[in-house]
C-alpha cells in the first residue's frame, strides 16, 4: 500500500463527525480532569477507559488519546492559579507560572501556555508520523530473542528512572512481573496461582489492576487525610499573550518540544524530567535567565513546551515495538488490546488504516486543544471549586461501574479494591506505582518471547546474543544498568556531603 | 528523601515475599507437567526466577538501608484518626463488593457514595446527597443501555 493509499485508508476511517466527535470530547474530559486538583491525567485516562468499551476501535483510542492530550495542557491551569500542578508533568510551570499569577498576569501566563503546549503538541505528533514507521520497518525484522531484549531493556530503564529510590522502583517492577504470572500457562496450559479459581485462570484483569492501582488510592489519601485543597485562585487579569511575546519565546518551545520528543520516545522516562530540562535548558540560554523563577514568560513556555512534546513522542515506542512509553501510554496499550489490536509492527502491515487514522486524528487534536484550553482557562474556577467529598465518592462509583462493565463480573471489582490498598501502601512507602503497571503489561510478553526463543533454540541461550538487534540491546541494558548504578553511588556520595 | 526504617522494612517484606513464594506458593500453587524436559521451558521457572530476583532486591533495600551514612527521617506524621476512618472505608468496600449482587449497583453505590462522602468529612452534604441519589443512575442508563452491560440488579427492587 503506497503512502497515499493508507492516508486515504486513514482518512476513510475517521472522516466522519462520530470520530472527531469522541476526540473533542477526549480532549475536553482531559482537559477538566487534568485542572481538578487532585485528579490526574492518568487517573482520567483510566476511568474514560470503560466508557470506550462498546465504541468502535478507533473511536474509542481516539477519545482516550483526546483525553491524554487534554489532561498534559489541563494540568498548567491550577498549576498557574493555584500553585498546584494538576498533573506532575506541570510541576517546571509553577516556577515562572504562578509568580506571574501573583503579578496579575494569570492570563497571560495561561495564554503563553496554550500556545507553547499547542506548538509542541504538533511538533511531537509529527515526529510520530515521521519516525513511528520508519521504526516499525525496521521492527519487522524482531524475532521472540529480539523482542524479549527490547522489553528487558524496557524494564530497565522504567524501574530505573521512576521514583526516587532505584530499588523501590525494582520491587515494585518485580511485583508486577509475579502478578502477571497469575493464570494458565502460556505454554502447558496448567494453573499458577490461581487457587482453584477459575475467575483467575484468565489472569488478573488489566483494567481492574491498573484503576486499583492509580484511581482508589487516591480516594483512600482522600479518606486517610480529608483536607481540603489548599491555594487561593488568581484571577485572569485583561492581559493575554501577544505574537511578540510569542516569537520571543519561540525559540525556547521548539527546544522544548525536541526535547519532550526525544525524551518522550524513550520509555519510562515521561513527562516531568522533559518539563524540567525543557525549562533548564531556556533559563541557561536565556538573556533574562536571572529573570526565572520570578515570573518569566519564556520559562512557562518552555516548561509546557517540554511536557506537550512528550505527548506524541511516547505513542513512537507504542505504535512501533508495542512498548508502552509511559504509564498512561501502558493503559493505551490496554485499550488497544481490549479492542483487539496489538500495537506494534504488525500493525503498520495489518492496520494501517488505523495507525493513519490515528494520526490524522493526532494532527486535528492539536487544533481542538487550542480551541478547548481558550475556554478552560476560562472555566477553570468552576472546575477548582468542585467539592473534594463530592468529587472523590463519584470517582470510587466511577471504578465500580467501570471495572464492572469489563466483564460483567463481580470478581474483577475486588480485584481492584485489593489493588487500590497495594497501591496505598505503595504509595505511602514511596514505591512507584508506575513500574509495577509497566511490568504487569511487559511480563507476559516477556516471558512469552523468552520461552519461544528458548523453544527455537533448543533451549540454547545463546539464541539471546545471535544478531546486532540483540547486541544493541543488551548493550543499552549494560550502559542503562551502569548509569542507575553511578547515579545511585553519586546520589549516596551527595547525601554523605551534606550531612 | 527516603526513610531509611521503611528501605529496611520494604526490604525484610520483599524477602520474606520471595521466600514464602519459593518455598510454599510455588512448590503448592504452581502446577507444571511431569514430562518438562528442560526446566527453563518448565511453568515454575519464571516464577521461580522472579522470586529469586525479588530476594535479591529485598537483601538490596536491606542492606542500603542498615549501612547507609543518610540521616533518618521523621515517620510521616500520622493524621488524627486516620487509621480509624481507613478501617471504615475497608467494611464500606466489603459490603459494597457483597452487597452488589443482593441489593443491585445502583443502590449499594448510592449507600457508598453517601458512606464515603461523610467518611472524607464533605462540607456540602446537600450536594453529596444529590450526587449520591443521580451519579449511579446516570452511569446505569449509560452502562445498562448504552453499553448494554448487564449491570446486577440485586433481589429488591429493580431498574427498568
Amino acid at each position: 500500500m503506497s503512502l497515499i493509499d493508507s492516508i486515504l485508508a486513514g482518512f476513510s476511517l475517521v472522516g466522519n463527525f462520530e470520530s472527531f466527535f469522541a476526540l473533542f470530547i477526549g480532549v475536553a474530559i482531559g482537559t477538566i480532569a487534568g485542572a481538578i486538583p487532585g485528579m490526574s491525567a492518568t487517573m482520567a485516562v483510566a476511568l474514560t477507559l470503560p466508557f470506550t468499551f462498546s465504541m468502535q476501535p478507533i473511536i474509542a483510542i481516539l477519545l482516550l488519546l483526546g483525553v491524554y492530550k487534554g489532561g498534559i495542557f489541563g494540568g498548567c491551569i491550577p498549576a498557574i492559579l493555584i500553585k498546584t500542578p494538576g498533573t506532575p508533568a506541570s510541576s517546571a510551570t509553577v516556577l515562572d507560572g504562578y509568580p506571574l499569577a501573583e503579578k496579575g498576569q494569570a492570563g497571560k501566563a495561561l495564554g503563553m501556555a496554550l500556545w507553547a503546549s499547542c506548538t509542541a503538541d504538533l511538533i511531537s505528533n509529527l515526529s510520530l508520523i515521521l519516525f513511528a514507521g520508519w521504526l516499525a520497518s525496521f521492527a519487522l525484522n524482531f524475532g521472540p530473542p529480539e523482542f524479549f531484549t527490547l522489553m528487558l531493556f524496557s524494564l530497565t530503564i522504567i524501574a530505573g528512572v521512576s521514583g526516587k529510590s532505584l530499588l523501590r522502583g525494582a520491587l515494585s517492577a518485580m511485583l508486577g512481573l509475579l502478578l502477571a504470572t497469575i493464570g494458565l500457562d502460556l505454554i502447558y496450559g496448567t494453573n499458577r496461582f490461581t487457587l482453584g479459581n477459575p475467575n483467575m485462570m484468565g489472569g488478573l484483569n488489566f483494567i481492574a489492576v491498573l484503576i486499583g492501582l492509580f484511581a482508589i488510592p487516591e480516594v483512600l489519601s482522600i479518606v486517610w487525610d480529608p483536607k481540603p485543597h489548599k491555594g487561593q485562585t488568581r484571577s485572569l487579569g485583561d492581559n493575554s499573550v501577544t505574537f511578540s511575546e510569542y516569537k520571543k519565546s519561540f525559540k525556547s518551545i521548539v527546544r522544548g518540544s525536541f526535547i519532550g520528543v526525544f525524551l518522550g520516545s524513550i520509555p519510562g522516562i515521561g513527562a516531568a524530567p522533559s518539563a524540567f530540562l525543557s525549562y533548564s535548558e531556556a533559563r541557561r540560554k536565556s538573556p533574562n535567565r536571572e529573570n526565572f523563577g520570578k515570573g518569566e514568560l519564556e520559562g512557562v513556555a518552555a516548561s509546557e513546551a517540554g511536557n506537550n512534546g512528550v505527548a506524541g513522542a511516547t505513542l513512537i515506542p507504542l505504535l512501533a515495538l508495542g512498548v508502552p512509553g509511559d504509564v498512561i501510554t501502558a493503559i493505551i496499550i490496554g485499550a488497544f488490546m481490549v479492542h483487539g489490536l496489538q500495537p506494534g509492527p504488525m500493525m503498520f502491515v495489518m492496520n494501517v488504516d488505523i495507525i493513519y487514522g490515528l494520526f490524522i486524528g493526532l494532527i486535528v487534536s492539536s487544533v481542538f486543544l487550542f480551541i478547548i484550553g481558550s475556554v478552560a482557562i476560562r472555566g477553570f474556577k468552576y472546575v477548582a471549586d468542585i467539592p473534594r467529598g463530592v468529587l472523590f465518592p463519584g470517582v470510587l462509583i466511577l471504578c465500580v461501574y467501570g471495572v464492572f462493565a469489563v466483564n460483567n463480573n463481580i470478581f474483577d471489582v475486588g480485584v481492584m479494591f485489593v489493588m487500590g490498598w497495594v497501591g496505598f501502601v505503595m504509595l505511602r512507602n514511596d514505591i512507584p506505582a508506575a513500574p509495577f503497571l509497566i511490568a504487569f503489561i511487559l511480563g507476559p510478553l516477556l516471558e512469552d518471547n523468552f520461552r519461544q526463543a528458548m523453544l527455537m533454540s533448543g533451549s540454547s541461550p545463546a539464541i539471546l546474543f545471535r544478531g546486532p538487534i540483540t547486541w544493541f540491546f543488551w548493550g543499552l541494558i549494560f550502559i542503562t544498568v551502569i548509569a542507575i548504578i553511578r547515579a545511585g553511588v553519586q546520589a549516596a556520595k551527595n547525601l554523605k556531603k551534606r550531612r | 528523601m527516603q526513610n531509611l526504617h521503611r528501605q529496611t522494612l520494604i526490604g525484610l517484606f520483599a524477602l520474606l515475599a520471595g521466600l514464602f513464594l519459593m518455598t510454599v506458593a510455588i512448590p503448592n500453587w504452581v502446577s507444571s507437567p511431569s514430562n518438562v524436559r528442560n526446566i527453563i521451558l518448565a511453568p515454575i521457572f519464571w516464577p521461580y526466577t522472579l522470586s529469586a530476583l525479588t530476594i535479591l532486591i529485598g537483601l538490596g533495600l536491606m542492606i542500603t538501608g542498615f549501612f547507609s551514612s543518610e540521616n533518618m527521617t521523621p515517620e510521616p506524621a500520622d493524621v488524627p484518626g486516620g487509621y480509624k476512618r481507613l478501617a471504615i472505608m475497608a467494611v464500606v468496600m466489603v459490603i459494597y463488593m457483597f452487597g452488589l449482587p443482593r441489593l443491585g449497583m445502583v443502590w449499594t453505590s448510592m449507600l457508598a457514595f453517601l458512606a464515603t462522602a461523610f467518611l472524607v468529612r464533605t462540607s456540602h452534604p446537600k450536594t453529596a446527597v444529590i450526587c449520591a441519589l443521580c451519579v449511579p443512575l446516570v452511569l446505569y442508563v449509560f452502562f445498562a443501555h448504552v453499553a448494554t452491560v448487564a449491570i446486577p440488579q440485586g433481589n429488591f427492587v429493580r431498574l427498568p
